[in-house]
């Protein structure tokens, strides 16, 4: 697996379509889970970790899953958690919860790439 | 010496500030917990973190205020976590150094350092957003300063970015 993250509109999704060679991505705002077993690439993969939330589902539990049965997708999502902490509860343990996962992610990942306008640099691997 | 981590919600900082702590062989280790008016969220996130540090022998000081009237034993290690909350407290706590906190606050972070074999001060990543007034734009400004005067001291300054340390001063060993 292959971790890309960065802040929002840094060109990670353009930066891993050069890098990777990979044209098809799925959307964390709008795909199924099952698509996540499949998949090559997920961008906004954050979205999806908001919707996994809502539903009540154990982030943890199915992140290991779709590492085991797909472990060379390419992941990437929003750095977020770089703010202020958000007066609304939910946003809070989004924030929070999204950065433990990335951090499990993180590692168990090959590389990871961190991507800053534009410009990808290898933090891991 | 002194070492100054950074990183946003979620990204490691205490897990890597015990190791950090723990790198520096059997020494006296000290935790100052800066939080304060714990509800129930923060009592849980203080949990966890005392389950992370069980069985590495600290002891925990609370000192949400006033750190510059510390006293620890000479050589000892300490860990401060975090500046965020300690600002807070100094800014908008009762009791506290308003105006004067960011002076106050650094004279304690200096003393303490001069009193400590090594010190880890854990901060906050939280300037990547537009601030919500103008009263936060002060308190951003304020943290900002602190960490600035902290890094120009420290040995090294590592952001932990999901877990990875990557290193904006100082070398990694």
């Amino acid at each position: 697996m292959i971790l890309i993250i960065g802040g929002a509109n840094q060109g990670k999704k353009d930066y891993a379509i050069e890098k990777f060679s990979v044209s098809q991505w799925l959307d964390g705002g709008t795909c199924s889970k099952e698509e996540v077993f499949r998949a090559k690439g997920i961008c906004h993969f954050e979205l999806l970790v908001e919707r996994l939330l809502q539903e009540q589902t154990d982030l943890r539990k199915f992140t290991e899953e779709v590492l085991k049965i797909n472990p060379d997708i390419i992941i990437i999502t929003n750095e977020l958690g770089c703010g202020l902490v958000p007066v609304d509860a939910f946003a809070r343990r989004y924030r929070e919860e999204h950065g433990r996962i990335c951090t499990y992610l993180a590692s168990q990942a090959k590389e990871v790439h961190r991507v800053m306008c534009g410009i990808g640099k290898v933090i891991k691997g | 010496m002194m070492y100054l981590l950074t990183g946003g919600s979620g990204s490691g900082k205490s897990a890597y500030g015990e190791k950090k702590i723990c790198s520096f062989g059997d020494c006296n280790r000290i935790y100052i917990a800066t939080m304060e008016n714990k509800d129930g969220e923060s009592q849980k996130r203080v949990e966890r973190h005392r389950k992370l540090r069980r069985g590495l022998g600290f002891t925990t000081i609370e000192q949400g205020k006033q750190i510059k009237s510390l006293q620890i034993p000479r050589g000892s290690v300490v860990l401060l976590e975090c500046m965020s909350n300690l600002l807070a407290n100094e800014m908008y706590g009762e009791g506290g150094a308003g105006e004067r906190a960011v002076q106050e606050i650094l004279e304690g972070i200096f003393r303490l350092n001069d009193m400590a074999a090594e010190l880890v001060v854990v901060t906050n990543e939280v300037f990547s957003d537009l601030p919500v007034d103008r009263e936060m734009g002060r308190y951003l400004k304020c943290l900002g300063e602190i960490n600035a005067a902290i890094a120009r001291e420290a040995a090294e300054v590592v952001e932990l970015v999901y877990g990875i340390p990557v290193w904006i001063k100082g070398l990694k060993k």
